[in-house]
């Protein structure tokens, strides 16, 4: 992965030139920042997030395994009580529920994790410990004939630090 | 002479500003940019003497504890002062305490976070830690309880070679997935919360162990616009989940109760009526921790007044939902005709127990009426106070619902009394020590003010006004709708 990392102080800034790089047609932007921002994300018109994907398959797995364990080992150890039917789908809902909960949960986790590809222990090329910080950067992936456009571009746009990395 | 100079508006004279309005715009004036926002809550992490101190209070009272429990399983279940046939007592009583307690962490960090409700930006993350390690402390009392702890995990429905399953129709079973499914959900959503802060530690850190140690625990994030942006959605999908959790959990804990035929117990009110004393009993929690740390720590400017302000109404509601249900019982009790449930509630009040009873009226809903006044809302050193006599209150409330009405059944010749031993009342100093202890080691090495979700609502550096005018104006202040949680940014 080679590119160009601009760092910007100022949020607008920042905006800005990705509003700039997109109409440059520079396509693989990524933009660190201390915190979410709806001025970033309008600007890079990034696409829904697929965890919601995760969670309704993580709950509807959950509760049908909830229900399942309750009814199955209620079918299994019959405990006959009454005459009452064995296996009683009011309590059992309490273990559809917490289940689902569970399984949805770490599973809405785990599709953060994939989706987010963390976790990630080797270091980034283009991130900056600044970027917890305060200040925020535009990394953007370039051949190395547009380098040298890249750079003018932040530097035009106000980044306070512009440097090549690979 | 004389003349009183009256004084009138003038044209284009703005009301005052009502001094706290609860809403999503919550803003921290005195928090001026990110850098004093970094510094100020690390700053936190440093240990004190008066944190060591604090901290060998806390393990004193858990050894305490723990010594209770070595006591008790060597001589045996008896130690403690079960009278049959009261056999629930002080392990059950203060089980639903700290389940109870648990829930406000998770209504600031989950409901409130679903409704935009601003004040939580700055307590939830304290709530929500008091939360985990409330929920961890409540879970050792049924294991406490049921007398040989080396054989809890038979509750657990797994494959055995005895091929014997739990009864999934008992509560107790309930109770098992509900309280594992909230534990393990409350510690998710704190960790997913802390992982950006835990890099901002990382990168701030000049330690090479601690450095490799927030690496490692923060999963090499790296504040990339694609990381936070499924982590909007994912945590507010989380939220999502945990919202009908903690509905869930405290009612299936009444359940407990409510599914035996026993004076008292027996009745649909218990779910709602849970679930409000825990929000009630969990919220005084967060005051009493949350108000000596931002004394001591200098952080005022951060947990403002108008947090506390708002925080005492949600108080003052759930004491109110919490009052109704007292006099709902009585009332019930009258109308239903049931001399079983008329005399059950007769001795709660004017018999046996009536300091019990009485104590619990006083401490939940005479003196939380306090908080109609909003000077008293806005009086920390009161609703410091006021926040330890809920606690006591709530404590009481529990003994009340579990003590009077096994002693005093429907078999006159089975009437009588109970009386806590010492081992009973170790194990109560011992859960106070252990939950102390986790949460004053947790506060000196993670940031118990969410670094990140404060940054979202102090205005970022700009240079000049830029075309998503709508946003943001030339001076760099948010416009008003502009949302102080990170939901809204996917």
């Amino acid at each position: 992965m080679r590119g160009v990392l601009g760092v910007f102080q100022h949020l607008d800034a920042a905006v800005d030139a990705i509003e700039d790089l997109k109409q440059q047609k520079f396509r693989d932007i990524t933009v660190y920042t201390p915190t979410p921002r709806h001025e970033l994300e309008h600007a890079l018109h990034a696409p829904h997030s697929p965890v919601r994907r995760y969670t309704l398959v993580g709950a509807v797995l959950g509760c049908t395994f909830g229900y399942w364990i309750a009814i199955w080992a209620s079918d299994y150890w019959p405990l006959v009580v009454g005459g009452k039917a064995i296996a009683s789908w009011v309590p059992y809902t309490i273990f559809g529920f917490e289940v689902m909960v569970l399984v949805g949960a770490l599973s809405t986790v785990a599709g953060l994790f994939i989706s987010a590809r963390v976790p990630r222990l080797t270091t980034v090329v283009g991130y900056d410990g600044r970027f917890s910080h305060g200040d925020y950067g535009v990394f953007v992936e370039t051949v190395p004939e547009q380098v040298q456009s890249a750079e003018q571009l932040l530097r035009r746009h106000g980044a306070v630090e512009v440097r090549g990395e690979r | 002479m004389a003349t009183a100079v009256k004084s009138y508006p003038r044209a284009g004279d703005q009301p005052a500003p009502r001094p706290n309005i609860a809403s999503a715009n919550v803003q921290l004036p005195a928090v001026r940019d990110y850098e004093q926002v970094d510094n100020e809550i690390t700053s936190t992490l440093h240990p004190t003497v008066a944190w060591f101190g604090g901290l060998a209070v806390a393990v004193v009272c858990m050894l305490i504890g723990a010594s209770a429990w070595t006591y008790q399983i060597y001589w045996g279940l008896g130690q403690a002062g079960y009278a049959p046939p009261v056999m629930w007592g002080v392990y059950i009583i203060t089980f639903v305490f700290w389940v109870g307690i648990g829930h406000a962490g998770t209504l600031i960090s989950a409901i409130l976070y679903l409704f935009r409700a601003g004040f939580r930006t700055t307590i939830y993350r304290a709530a929500e830690a008091m939360t985990v390690f409330a929920v961890m402390t409540a879970g050792l009392f049924p294991i406490i309880h049921i007398g040989r702890p080396w054989k809890f995990f038979w509750l657990i429905p797994y494959p055995n070679w005895r091929l014997i399953w739990p009864q999934f129709k008992s509560p107790l079973v309930w109770d098992v997935f509900a309280i594992s499914t909230y534990l393990t959900i409350s510690t998710t959503f704190l960790y997913i919360g802390l992982i950006p802060d835990i890099a901002v530690l990382r990168d701030r850190e000049t330690n090479p162990i601690r450095k490799r140690i927030f690496s490692v625990l923060s999963l090499g994030w790296r504040n990339s616009d694609r990381e936070w942006r499924h982590f909007a959605r994912a945590y507010l999908f989380l939220a999502a989940f945990s919202t009908p959790l903690v509905l869930s959990v405290h009612s299936v804990v009444s359940f407990d109760f409510a599914m035996a035929v026993t004076p008292g117990w027996h009745t649909t009110i218990f779910p709602p009526y849970f679930v409000a004393g825990a929000i009630f009993s969990g919220f005084a929690m967060v005051w009493t921790i949350i108000i000596p740390l931002r004394r001591w720590w200098g952080l005022k400017h951060y947990v403002t007044l108008n947090h506390l302000d708002a925080s005492a109404k949600m108080v003052l509601f759930t004491s109110l939902v919490v009052g109704s249900a007292y006099l709902s019982e009585f009332f019930i009790a009258w109308y239903s005709g049931i001399r079983a449930e008329q005399e059950y509630f007769w001795n709660r009040i004017f018999g046996q127990w009536w300091w019990a009873g009485w104590s619990l009226l006083i401490c939940n809903m005479v003196f939380p009426l306090s908080l109609f006044s909003q000077r008293l809302r806005r009086n920390t050193t009161w609703l410091f106070i006021l926040s330890i006599i809920i606690n006591i209150g709530m404590w009481m409330e529990r003994f009340t619902i579990v003590v009077p009405s096994l002693s005093h059944e429907f078999e006159p010749w089975q009437w009588t009394h109970y009386q806590p031993s010492w081992v009973d009342m170790s194990f109560l100093v011992g859960s106070f020590g252990w939950f102390f202890m986790w949460f004053l080691l947790f506060i000196k090495q993670l940031p118990v003010i969410a670094i990140a979700e404060v940054k979202e609502i102090v205005p970022p550096k700009l240079r000049t006004a830029h075309p998503h005018a709508d946003h943001i104006d030339s001076s760099g202040r948010h416009a008003d709708y502009e949302p102080d949680t990170p939901g809204e940014f996917a």
